[in-house]
């Protein structure tokens, strides 16, 4: 299973909410209305903006779609040797 | 097979995205009326007040459109539209054939009747290039005036903050956004920004811009207010005439099920200009958002492709107002609702619950944005009683 590491970078963020709505297991929005990261819809360790996770292909593939929904670039992808997939 | 998409922005390009992936092989030609690769209309403020270089708010290089074999039609537009031989003509003259089409061409935004050096726009980025000349141009002496109550007005307020120019901002109605907004809320608003050293000026239309060449000063019935940098935000429009003329069927934007098809085959819409049958509220909602025309254009794309997705979302807008959250969620027309239900005080932020059949179909939120998800739920699972 392949290992990524997602970023919310909170000071892009603006609460479009398009991450959410393209993978809602992997984000939710906070009080401060900004994205945070999730593992499969659970928050172990609670809260944060930052997350390493295991996924699925199909799952790999909808968390890059998300962050390439996001007007603000805030939602930032590396692979497991640490090469950020997106944005490029 | 031809695919032909009118228009350059998101929901064009993320059709593109998803017909490429699964027909390698098939035409693509995009006719996009700007000169620039994609980038981000939401980036545009961040990249005026300099939180962001020019280059970072592309989504697109140029090559990725030759890159992904996408012929792409440059700073032209369609004139007309033959839904019946299965052509659209081009401003330079041209016509296009297609197998299938998608019409994703956006709004404009709402002119003044007049223009002088110093009114500006905020829809693209040559608009934003523009106003940034104008700030540069003006240096100390810069008197603002904000024209509108809305998203881009929102924008203009943060601009002018940044670049300390002292600000004032008019728009038509009673209170700010008030086409949603109730009075409570508008006047929320109004503190804030006065609090925050802006002049606020309702019920108001520019009557006339005063200057010969440059903008020297706003007139607003009886009164004149000095001004050398205008920020115009008083909404957007979709051009419909020649989509009309070909026999598609539209109200305030294209209208289509949640296929994105419009009544014509092999024709379909998305994005700012698409009107959608939402299954949730029951109505067609015009949402001109950035997260409606990624999906859209996705599942258009998909569709054009032989697939069978379908667009169910419950769409929002998020602002900053010089630092104050606003969100609308869902549908907020007053028109539509059955009720309005307005909570809490100026001191906890103002929620307005839209109520429709017995059950929440949208809402507001000023100053508590803690609220927005456990709403968005409610409303998308179609609940009947309040939170």
């Amino acid at each position: 299973m392949p290992r990524l590491t997602i970023k919310v970078d909170p000071d892009l963020c603006i609460g479009a909410a398009s991450c959410v709505t393209v993978a809602p297991e992997t984000f939710r929005l906070n009080d401060e209305n900004k994205a945070y990261v999730l593992d499969h819809g659970q928050e172990p360790e609670g809260s944060t903006y930052e997350r390493t996770i295991e996924v699925s292909e199909e799952e790999k593939e909808n968390i890059i779609l998300s962050a390439q929904s996001c007007p603000t670039l805030a939602v930032i992808i590396s692979d497991e040797e640490g090469n950020q997939i997106y944005p490029i | 097979m031809r695919y032909v998409i009118v228009g350059g922005g998101i929901a064009g390009v993320s059709a593109c995205e998803v017909i490429r992936k699964k027909d390698p092989k098939g035409e693509i030609v995009l006719i996009d009326t700007e000169e620039h690769p994609l980038y981000s209309r939401v980036l545009l403020g961040a990249y005026l007040v300099g939180k962001i270089p020019r280059e970072k708010i592309f989504l697109k290089t140029e090559s990725w459109y030759e890159e992904q074999k996408i012929e792409w039609l440059r700073g032209l537009h369609v004139t007309a539209l033959d839904s019946i031989n299965h052509h659209v003509a081009l401003s330079d003259g041209r016509e296009i054939s297609y197998n299938k089409l998608l019409l994703a061409s956006g709004c404009q935004p709402r002119l003044l009747g007049e223009d002088l050096r110093g009114v500006s726009y905020l829809r693209t980025l040559d608009d934003a290039d523009h106003l940034l000349q104008l700030l540069r141009e003006q240096e100390n002496n810069t008197c603002g005036f904000i024209y509108g109550g809305g998203f881009i007005a929102c924008e203009y307020l943060w601009i002018f903050y940044h670049h300390h120019i002292s600000t004032t901002i008019a728009f038509r109605g009673p209170w700010f956004w008030s086409k949603v907004l109730d009075a409570q809320s508008g006047g929320m608003i109004e503190k804030w920004l006065q609090k925050n050293g802006v002049r606020v000026v309702p019920a108001v239309s520019i009557q006339k811009l005063l200057g010969q060449e440059t903008l020297e000063g706003i007139e607003t019935g009886e009164q004149i207010w000095e001004s050398t940098l205008l920020g115009v935000g008083i909404g957007t429009t979709p051009e419909l005439h020649w989509i009309k003329e070909a026999g598609v069927q539209t109200q305030e934007g294209i209208c289509v099920d949640t296929r994105m098809k419009t009544n014509i085959p092999d024709i379909y819409a998305a994005g700012d200009i698409a009107e959608v049958k939402d299954q949730i509220s029951g109505r067609s909602l015009v949402a001109r958002t950035w997260t409606n025309a990624v999906l859209q254009g996705r599942i258009a794309g998909a569709n054009m492709i032989g697939g069978s997705e379908t667009f169910e979302t419950v769409s929002s807008y998020s602002m900053s107002i010089l630092g104050l959250d606003a969100v609308f969620i869902g549908d907020t027309s007053r028109k539509a609702a059955e009720e309005i239900i307005v909570e809490g005080t100026q001191e906890v932020g103002i929620a307005q619950h839209f109520i429709r059949g017995g059950r929440i179909v949208g809402a507001t939120l000023v100053g508590r944005s803690q609220e927005r998800s456990p709403l968005t739920k409610a409303i998308q699972e179609k609940k009947k009683e309040l939170l």
